[in-house]
């Protein structure tokens, strides 16, 4: 549960980097982002940190589970912004943990 | 005002930070390290064996404590846990109130209830009350200090957080090797991503001294004292004055079972007996912090001779309840290993956004200096204030546990020596820039402090027979990951070193053949 929910942080993290002309050039090389693809990647980014509380909570309540979320926040952030430097590919590629932890969950 | 409110919060912002940095950074760091301070106990006492808490405990403690202390009027005992392999009792000297308060204080096996056969040492505890009382001064000092210093930190977090201009374009931006540029965005990075732990353990932090920081309204309320205060927000019992008739102390495994019963399955963490062996005594049993994430404490206070129930506190009214919220978020002993990690993580994160702030300072004062000609004392002193409490702290906790292996055992007043070593190798980190310039003093430290660091395990197989392959061996985890640990910081602090020795300064590059002094490691003016 928590390792989905930091996944999916990192995931809308990560969206929000791609929808910001620097990062989109960092990962993509260009600097233009396309106007309806930066809506989408903003909302898919607010959309993925709002929805990783979720699981947090489930799993611990709202008190300790907000404590945890905040922290996993930050963690999910800051290798995100070393990455983004030294290895954008990478950085996208971690994007598509939800899914995985997602299906390990389901199993 | 001539200047923009920008402008203004900027010029508070820098001064603010600049002028408590030095402290800040030391707090923050081994604040830090007080995260794992059950751990660095453990390890600092290589003679222990691993232990689990056992439900005689307490049982134990109580007869200890009758032994070694019998007309002490209060008892504070800190039961083992899962963390803590030791039992900590301190208490009060009996008769007269000679000098000061007259704490004592002693580690027990928890099974025998002997004061343990360890090495004489502080351990982790060092670095918690080095963090929030600082040393060599009276603890009131200390407190007031740090207490000021987190003041500062806020007003810097919140002017800060104003004068930033770009907090969301800039949320992940960090861009290396552009001298100035990248340490802003270093610190940037690190103020911002960590923003709500910055924000929860300054406040939280001063929340914890606010009785002694603000105590007007308080002792207005409450001119009797404190005592009746106490009662009323924290629902503790009122102390009963001593009868001076003798009566026998209850067994106390059954109210340990009563209280285990009464929160449910919940652990007993500390025991304070007021008055033992008078008729009049109590024994008060505190629930275990780890539990709840309030450090208000449920707890249960119990007749002395009788073993009968006189109150049970439960949480506390809503303003307790909020202080014991706060008090407990910042010494985060309710988090569990992902958790603390979580919490380690984001407090380096603010040791870091401490010291590159500092190092921003410098670097900035210096470009204006290259462009006047010539360099200030300011500027000098705060350089070299810089390479001392950032590259020198860490060299500094190494000794410290350097010490721990390598002063004798038998040694008089040992544990005061090992903080006197890491005084003195501190000490010496400060003078160090006196003789050896910029750059070379910040990657000789910070070479030292790897090298310190890389080598303690070394150290530890040579002197004790708790290394690294017997404790993997038997499965040790704590003792082994601290090993590991070590390794890490020796790896960081090595990083450190190599990057600052290989960094090509712009400017000297470009305007001045043969620099005199040598440069911070920042500068690269672009």
């Amino acid at each position: 549960m928590i390792a989905f929910a930091a996944a999916l942080s990192y995931a809308g993290f990560t969206a929000l980097c791609l929808a910001m002309a620097r990062h989109h050039e960092q990962v993509f090389r260009s600097r233009a982002v396309p106007a309806g693809r930066r809506r989408v990647l903003t909302a898919l980014g607010w959309g993925l940190l709002a929805l990783s509380v979720v699981p947090v909570v489930m799993e611990l309540g709202w008190g300790l589970g907000l404590v945890l979320w905040l922290g996993l926040l930050t963690a999910t952030a800051m290798p995100l912004a070393m990455l983004l430097n030294y290895a954008p590919r990478v950085a996208l590629a971690l994007a598509v943990t939800p899914v995985l932890t997602g299906i390990g969950l389901l199993l | 005002m001539k200047e923009g409110f920008r402008q203004s919060m900027a010029w508070l912002h820098s001064w603010a930070g600049l002028l408590v940095g030095w402290i800040l950074f030391a707090v923050f760091l081994t604040g830090t390290a007080a995260y794992l301070r059950p751990e660095i106990s453990y390890w600092m006492r290589p003679e222990l064996a691993l232990s689990r808490p056992g439900p005689a405990d307490a049982e134990v403690a109580v007869k200890a404590m009758q032994g070694m202390a019998p007309n002490s009027p209060t008892w504070f005992i800190t039961l083992p846990s899962e963390r803590e392999t030791t039992t900590r009792v301190f208490w009060r000297e009996g008769g007269g109130r000679g000098r000061g308060r007259g704490f004592r204080e002693a580690v027990l096996d928890p099974a025998t209830g002997h004061p343990v056969e360890a090495r004489e040492t502080m351990g982790g505890e060092f670095f918690y009350r080095f963090h929030f009382q600082l040393h060599y001064m009276s603890v009131l000092w200390g407190r007031w200090i740090v207490s000021i210093c987190a003041m500062f930190m806020l007003v810097a977090i919140v002017s800060g957080i104003i004068t930033h201009r770009r907090i969301f374009a800039d949320f992940f931006t960090f861009r290396p090797g552009k001298g100035q540029r990248s340490w802003l965005d270093g610190h940037n990075v690190c103020a911002v991503l960590a923003l709500p732990y910055h924000l929860m353990i300054t406040y939280t932090g001063l929340v914890l001294f606010m009785l002694m920081v603000m105590p007007w309204g308080i002792d207005r309320a409450y001119p009797g004292g404190r005592q009746a205060f106490n009662a009323e927000a924290f629902g503790s019992a009122p102390p009963r004055p001593r009868a001076n008739t003798p009566a026998p102390l209850a067994p106390v495994l059954p109210l340990v079972e009563e209280a285990q019963r009464r929160w449910e399955g919940g652990r007993v963490g500390r025991i304070v007996v007021a008055n033992p062996g008078d008729a009049n005594a109590t024994i008060q049993l505190v629930r275990a912090d780890s539990e709840r994430i309030s450090y208000n404490p449920q707890s249960l206070t119990f007749d002395g001779p009788t073993g009968a129930l006189i109150q049970d506190s439960g949480e506390g009214r809503p303003a307790a309840e909020v202080r014991g919220w706060m008090y407990g978020l910042h010494i985060g002993r309710f988090a569990g290993p992902f958790l603390r990690g979580l919490f380690l993580l984001s407090g380096l994160a603010g040791t870091v956004m401490v010291a590159t702030g500092c190092v921003l300072w410098a670097v900035k004062m210096r470009q204006q200096a290259a462009k006047k000609g010539r360099v200030g004392f300011g500027t000098r002193l705060v350089e070299h204030l810089n390479i001392a409490a950032i590259a020198g702290l860490p060299l500094a906790m190494a000794a410290f546990l350097w010490a721990n292996r390598l002063l004798p055992v038998g040694m008089e007043e040992r544990a005061a020596w090992e903080v006197h070593v890491f005084f003195i190798i501190w000490g010496l980190c400060f003078v160090h820039p006196l003789f050896r310039r910029g750059r070379q003093a910040w990657v000789e430290q910070f070479a030292a402090g790897a090298a310190a660091f890389a080598l303690l395990p070394a150290l530890n197989a040579l002197v004790t027979q708790r290394h690294l392959l017997a404790t993997l061996a038997e499965g040790d985890i704590v003792r082994a990951g601290f090993d590991l640990g070590l390794l890490a910081c020796a790896a960081l602090l090595g990083v450190l070193a190599w990057k600052v020795a290989r960094h090509q300064p712009a400017t000297a590059r470009a305007r001045r053949p043969a620099p005199k002094a040598a440069l911070m490691p920042a500068e690269a003016a672009e």
